[in-house]
């Protein structure tokens, strides 16, 4: 059997992670799980819908990340007007030496890192036009079709109050995220350290501990760590038991509406690569799955209004079914 | 060896450890409860190898968990997993086994990584010693309920007894037999017994030794005895009371003296002496012809054979007549007579002495089976009145004409006697009936009038029970002394034993 080397140390890997994770939080107060499943997506590739309420620090995240890794950085701010256009760019006419001809000028979100603020409020083919961009990592303008810088990150925010005027993402755009990740509000220390932080004379700076070359390589790297076939068929079972008419959970019989995608299987199994990675491991284990499975599966596992009038949510069915689903062979 | 294989042998070790102290517990909870069921059984079932029954279970439950120890033995991924779970080693040695075959610097990363960690753990720890304290407690209580059947005395004790009894009754039957048909066989005759003898000997013998009780045996003898009886001769009587008139009427005369003692020793040394006898006759003076032919005739009068009177009458009248040579002729008849004789008497010996070995075994399997009899009559009297009793309980209490036949022995050196035969018919009391007979006379009391019998009369009244075994011993008495043939002391024997069985 032939196996491709990976292309940077395991080891370095790690360490770039660990890193990454210590210099934002210089920067970020508290929010660990936030930090953690951001890492673990970026080295996996994917992008991040953040559900929280404004002025959590999501731009400052995003924009640490950008030092952090000696990324370019950009900030999309969706409104019910944002076109299409002035996301992924448009031609629009030049005239040299006496020529006119188009010129293509590309959007924001030819950036390594994009941040999608409030991406629910704008038009359904505004965000449509962001999400594809997402999925194929490439933008078609006019005959023209331009690859994204790569690594490509996107960090969508999503602000769970205000629902008023908003167009919720639909069912098959929120699975292509790679996590949504829910952020908390900080804790009474924690916003005394925010506080602290951000109204003194000094603000601390971010280097870099990366950079793309090493991110695109970490990516691949993560992709080789080995998996187990009973770990990975515990991923399929996990998956299988999200679904109502697959599973033997009254809990998920009775509010699941539709359950996870394979795409949610995929996620949970390179989500675990990577935080075994993060955690010195050079193999997948159960725990890494079920660290993962909250972020990974909670925008693929859709309930009923049942489970709204009971005030049921999703992390409860993950948590019911991480308990059920057996781990041995 | 990889480091690998050598942490699957460890764990191997431990999990054969492990799992061997539940499996042990299991086979001594399987063979505790066999031995407990066998013992149950045994007290309701009368089993005589119960014993060795019960520790028939030990091994082959040994042998049974031990094939599903080895069988379930987990294989090395499983050992792995199970390692891995229990130890928290987050799946590392099975990942790490399961691409043991494979090569990069991330599979060399991992199986490091996993064998850093098994060293750092101990392995053993993966698979404890374990007990399941309800299983042990299970097998506690078990392992004294057996200990507890096993040391009380168990109520079938007293059937094996018997029936070991009844098959030691058989087998002294048997060899008794055995003996007689060895003695028959051996002992040196002057004509050859007939082989018929010796074949119903044997039949017999094997129906005692296959039969069930000595009351079945007893059933193969009388059959015996009858055919042994029809196997001798009737005339064999007569015509040794003709030889012994004819031996004391020869001893009467000169000529004849020496032939009549030879033949009261026995018939063949007198036919030899009366064919000598008839070589002699020319010798004799006329008066010793005369003496001899009156002797003849006197034998002949009182011959009860009548071949042999014949042949008397002949040879005296031929004497009488001074025709030598055909009293001659008569005599020489006369002594093959008196060979055949002899042969009848060597067969009937052979049949006397195989009825004698019979009676020798009948008398050992008579009582034994009266001491069964007793014994199931204690035993249904220390019933009580349990329902199955008193359902079962019917004593036969009935009046019998019986008439029979017989001819009467003949006396002389080897008597026999004839079989007589006679039948009998009674009503039995209903189950539940109580009997009664009349009181025994105490003992100096006159006994003028015949006690009337039956209930509702004014006569003292003894309960059954308290008399019957004194009727019976009267009875066995009364028949041993008297000359009563085999077969019909069986039906006393039976009637009492039929009595015991069914009595309340």
């Amino acid at each position: 059997m032939i196996t491709e080397e990976p292309r940077a140390d395991p080891k370095k890997v790690t360490e770039l992670a660990n890193n990454l994770e210590t210099e934002l939080s210089r920067l970020i107060v508290g929010q660990k799980e936030l930090l953690r499943d951001t890492v673990i997506a970026l080295i996996a590739g994917g992008h991040i819908l953040l559900e929280g309420v404004p002025g959590l620090g999501k731009t400052m995240l995003v924009r640490s990340l950008g030092q952090a890794l000696d990324l370019s950085f950009s900030r999309i701010q969706f409104t019910p007007d944002l076109m299409p256009a002035d996301i992924v760019g448009t031609n629009i006419i030049r005239e040299d030496s006496g020529r006119r001809e188009f010129e293509y000028q590309p959007g924001p979100i030819f950036a390594g890192l994009v941040l999608a603020d409030e991406v629910n409020r704008a038009t359904p083919k505004t965000q449509s036009a962001l999400l594809e961009a997402m999925q194929e990592r490439t933008v078609t303008v006019g005959t023209e079709t331009r690859a994204l810088p790569v690594p490509f990150f996107v960090l969508a925010t999503q602000n769970p109050i205000e629902l008023e005027g908003t167009y919720p993402l639909p069912e098959a755009q929120l699975d292509r995220f790679f996590f949504k990740v829910l952020v908390p509000f900080p804790s009474e220390s924690e916003l005394l350290e925010i506080a602290r932080r951000t109204t003194g004379d000094k603000q601390p700076e971010l280097h870099a501990v990366g950079d793309a070359g090493a991110l695109v390589a970490a990516q691949h790297v993560a992709r080789e760590v080995p998996i187990a076939e009973h770990v990975l068929r515990y991923a399929a079972r996990l998956i299988m038991a999200t679904h109502p008419n697959r599973t033997e959970l009254d809990s998920v019989r009775r509010y699941v509406r539709y359950g996870a995608s394979p795409r949610g299987l995929q996620t949970l199994v390179l989500a675990g690569k990577v935080r075994a990675l993060l955690e010195g491991r050079y193999n997948v284990a159960f725990d890494d799955l079920a660290a993962v499975a909250r972020p990974a599966l909670r925008h693929r596992v859709f309930l009923q209004f049942e489970a709204e009038a009971d005030g049921v949510a999703t992390d409860q069915i993950i948590d019911e079914i991480l308990e059920h689903v057996k781990k041995e062979s | 060896m990889s480091s690998l294989e050598a942490v699957v042998q460890a764990l191997r070790r431990s999990d054969t450890r492990s799992r061997a102290l539940p499996y042990l517990i299991h086979a001594a909870l399987g063979a505790t409860i066999w031995v407990t069921a066998v013992l149950l059984a045994a007290r309701v079932v009368p089993v005589e190898t119960r014993f060795q029954l019960a520790e028939l279970g030990i091994p082959v439950m040994l042998a049974a968990v031990g094939i599903a120890w080895i069988a379930q033995r987990p294989r090395p991924h499983v050992l792995m997993q199970l390692a891995d779970l229990r130890l928290g080693l987050q799946e590392r040695l099975s990942t790490a086994w399961e691409r043991r075959a494979e090569r990069g610097v991330m599979d060399d990363l991992l199986r490091q990584d996993a064998l850093q960690h098994a060293q750092r753990d101990r392995l053993t720890q993966a698979f404890p010693l374990r007990i399941n304290r309800k299983e042990a407690g299970v097998l506690a209580i078990l392992a004294a309920a057996a200990l507890t059947l096993a040391v009380l005395p168990n109520p079938m004790d007293q059937v094996l007894a018997q029936r070991q009894a009844d098959r030691a009754s058989q087998a002294k039957a048997a060899s008794a037999i055995s003996a007689v048909q060895k003695k028959i066989a051996a002992s040196p005759k002057a004509a050859p017994v007939d082989p018929k003898v010796l074949k119903i000997l044997s039949d017999a013998q094997q129906k005692i030794t296959q039969a069930q009780d000595p009351r079945q045996a007893l059933q193969a003898i009388s059959p015996a005895e009858q055919q042994l009886q029809q196997l001798s001769d009737p005339q064999t009587p007569a015509r040794t009371s003709t030889a012994q008139n004819l031996a004391n009427a020869l001893s009467a005369t000169a000529a004849g003296n020496a032939a009549g003692q030879a033949l009261n020793s026995s018939p063949s040394s007198g036919a030899q002496a009366l064919r000598d006898l008839a070589s002699q006759l020319q010798s004799l003076s006329p008066q010793e012809r005369a003496q001899l032919a009156n002797a003849l005739a006197g034998a002949a009068q009182h011959a009860q054979d009548p071949a042999m009177a014949a042949s008397l009458q002949s040879a005296s009248a031929a004497l009488s007549n001074g025709d030598v040579a055909a009293a001659a002729g008569a005599l020489t008849d006369l002594a093959g007579q008196l060979d055949s004789l002899q042969g009848q008497q060597s067969n009937d010996q052979a049949i006397a002495s195989a009825i004698n070995g019979l009676e020798a075994a009948r008398q050992g399997l008579a009582a034994q089976a009266n001491s069964d009899a007793a014994g199931a009559s204690s035993a249904s009297a220390s019933g009580g009145s349990s329902p199955t009793a008193a359902a079962s309980a019917g004593n036969g209490n009935g009046t019998g004409n019986g008439s029979g036949n017989g001819n009467g022995g003949s006396g002389g050196t080897n008597g026999n006697g004839s079989s007589g035969s006679g039948s009998g018919a009674g009503s039995a009391a209903k189950p539940g009936e109580r009997l009664y007979v009349p009181g025994q006379p105490v003992p100096g009391q006159v006994v003028n009038d015949p006690t009337p019998l039956g209930p509702g009369q004014d006569v003292p009244l003894t309960p059954y029970t308290q008399v019957v075994q004194a009727y019976q011993q009267a009875a066995l008495d009364a028949t041993n002394q008297s000359l009563i043939p085999g077969s019909e002391r069986d039906l006393v024997r039976q009637y009492f034993s039929n009595l015991g069985e069914s009595s309340p």
